[in-house]
């Protein structure tokens, strides 16, 4: 190791940090006799459980078969996006953004774009951000969908998974067809889109739009009322609103507890306020209302995509906000003539250097609210890059739930917050 | 964020001076910041809490001294017409490169459900001050913490269980989002297939004078 420059006081409180050297996946790696002849058994969940949808670790202090303590260990998947985005210039952080919660891009990448926008101060076109909205919706299905099929695998229905993924190719396609890419899109650009929209695409949204309710409705039909389903979920892990705030959930985690806090309606950003929508909420903040809510959520978003297609199918207007200097210039002529070639190259090569001054923009995004933060100091990389991953602090939750629960629900626990790893190690 | 629509007077309001109503909406957003009610209201109950005040792009951020940040974090969310009760974001930023003192600034953002207005909380720290934690307020902050202290260093007086969480626990090389740690660590990487190492050099491409 090289000479560290500074030395904090903070030494000490690493030293005494536990050893994180124990891994595996169930294994029982304590076992003590507490008071009154109760064996306490320390389980470890993971990180290579299937249950824990990604690299999760829980460390579980069992007594019997109730839970006494659980510790959510994270980081495996931590590849330090902010450190990276702090030595990309701004337009090449948003690609990072996608790695993030890679089952929905889109959502994550708009709040990037809008950070750097309120930054930068761009207006931006209004049919690309009813485009973006339209983009966001499906993501936020395609989410859900994903979450719905691991959550009830992980419960013990296999067969909704099967039908989910099926569905979120549909949406996959949708998004190959508008960006050539399915699970890491970077489709969204500072100022708009700087390629026109392909003329088979609202087709496609359109044929979607047309099957997915009918589709929905099957999986309803499968969960809503099955008795396994109930006894599994409701009086499961719940959430009361003041701990829900205490929490800081976002996302269906704080609306199942009946908090009505949606960013699409609390603070509308792009064109949120002009379409009509709803906010489902909650009631008793178990798993099956958390479930509820976003089955409605994906209902809603329907109606949302419904709405912003038929506004902008016909439209014609600009896609990009050319006049602003700090959006990428045309492509359009860069093969052709030399001034657009240099005025591309440069603007690609250097970046661009936003004012002085700091932003934070965040969106609905299918978890929760997740936020980005740019510091600038006046040059071409962001100084500070923060994200401020929903599932992140919705995963702190997970303690105060599992107090008290029964082993065999740490697995519904973990599905109802809705996480994705690379989004809470970043 | 959302536009702000001045209210429209009819001619009988625009003959009298109107008094703006200091709670409403509008006034989180008053050119003039001093009007805004969190600064009012703070500068009135604790005097020498507040820094600085800055505005920029509809933001408000104010700066208070980091013994105080609790205090004044808690007194924003028990305030009964603020009511920022919702911590959304707890981090900080290095500002090593923008200015001599304090070295980091430990940012919260709050949000008041209520208003529906954000407000951002700004406490300067050097390297070993410690900052007041915000779990007593608000078990959200637990994890938040522990991530800054993580990726910063900076320890929080009154975290119950402050540690690394990103981060292996054993991890050894410092604290990574601090400016003077190079993008690619201190450490030596091995060459496949050989004995030798290689020491990492700072490849950061500043982009100054761009």
């Amino acid at each position: 190791m090289s000479v560290i420059t500074d030395k904090p006081d903070a030494d000490s409180i690493l030293e005494s940090s536990e050893d994180a050297s124990k891994t595996g996946t169930l294994t029982i790696t304590d076992e003590q006799m507490l008071e009154g002849g109760a064996r306490q058994l320390t389980l470890n969940m993971g990180p290579q459980h299937p249950s824990t949808h990604g690299v999760l670790r829980v460390i579980l202090k069992l007594d019997g078969e109730v839970i006494t303590d659980c510790d959510p260990v994270i980081g495996y998947l931590h590849r330090g996006v902010e450190k990276l985005g702090e030595s990309h210039r701004y337009a090449q952080v948003i690609p990072w953004t996608d790695r993030t919660d890679y089952v929905a891009a889109p959502a994550n990448n708009l709040g990037c774009v809008m950070a750097i926008e309120k930054l930068c101060d761009v207006e931006v076109p209004e049919r690309a951000e009813y485009w973006r909205v339209i983009m966001c919706e499906l993501s936020r299905i395609a989410s859900h969908l994903v979450w719905l099929g691991t959550h009830a695998l992980d419960i013990g229905a296999l067969s909704m998974s099967l039908y989910c993924f099926r569905e979120r190719e549909i949406i996959l396609d949708i998004f190959e067809a508008f960006c050539g890419a399915r699970l890491t899109t970077n489709m969204m650009e500072i100022g708009g889109f700087s390629r026109p929209i392909p003329p088979g695409l609202p087709g496609l949204i359109r044929d979607f739009l047309k099957i997915f309710p009918e589709r929905q409705q099957e999986y309803a039909d499968l969960l809503s009322a099955n008795p396994i389903w109930m006894a599994r979920t409701k009086g499961v892990g719940v959430i009361s609103p003041e701990a829900a705030i205490s929490y800081s959930l976002t996302g269906a985690c704080l609306r199942g507890s009946g908090i009505n806090y949606d960013i699409r309606k609390a603070m509308p950003y792009s064109v949120y306020d002009r379409l009509d929508f709803e906010v489902p909420l909650g009631q008793h903040g178990d798993v099956y209302d958390r479930y509820l809510v976003r089955m409605e959520e994906m209902r809603q978003s329907l109606r949302i995509i419904q709405q912003a297609l038929d506004t902008v199918e016909k439209d014609d207007t600009p896609l990009m906000a050319y006049e602003s200097a700090y959006v990428i210039p045309p492509h359009k002529g860069t093969m052709t003539t030399a001034e657009d070639m240099q005025r591309h190259f440069v603007w690609v090569i250097k970046g661009f250097s936003p004012p002085v001054g700091e932003a934070y923009a965040a969106v609905e995004h299918p978890k929760g609210e997740n936020g980005y933060y740019f510091v600038s100091d006046g040059t071409a990389l962001p100084y500070r890059f923060r994200v401020r991953a929903p599932d992140f602090v919705n995963l702190a939750v997970l303690p105060h739930i599992a107090q008290g629960a029964m082993l065999a629900d740490v697995v519904a626990l973990i599905g109802t917050i809705d996480i994705v790893l690379g989004s809470v190690d970043r | 964020m959302s536009e702000e629509v001045a209210p429209e007077l009819t001619t009988e309001e625009t003959s009298a001076v109107v008094p703006v109503d200091p709670w409403s909406r509008d006034a989180y957003f008053d050119p003039d910041i001093e009007r805004h009610p969190a600064v009012r209201e703070l500068r009135a109950a604790m005097p020498d809490a507040i820094v600085d005040v800055v505005r920029f792009r509809d933001e408000t951020t104010i700066h208070v001294r980091r013994e105080l940040l609790r205090e004044v974090c808690a007194f924003l969310r028990d305030h009964e017409q603020l009511s920022f009760n919702f911590l959304t974001d707890h981090t900080a930023v290095d500002m090593l490169r923008l200015r001599s003192e304090p070295r980091f600034d430990v940012v919260a953002l709050l949000y008041s459900l209520k208003n529906r207005v954000r407000l951002r909380i700004k406490a300067g720290c050097n390297d070993g001050e410690q900052v007041p934690s915000l779990v007593p307020l608000w078990n959200g902050a637990n994890w938040l913490e522990r991530e800054t202290f993580d990726m910063f260093g900076i320890v929080f007086e009154g975290h119950p269980n402050l540690k690394r969480i990103l981060l292996a626990d054993d991890w050894d090389e410092g604290f990574p989002l601090r400016k003077d740690y190079p993008l690619r660590g201190w450490r030596e990487f091995p060459v496949y297939n050989t004995e030798r190492t290689v020491p990492r050099v700072r490849t950061r491409w500043t982009g100054r004078g761009v």
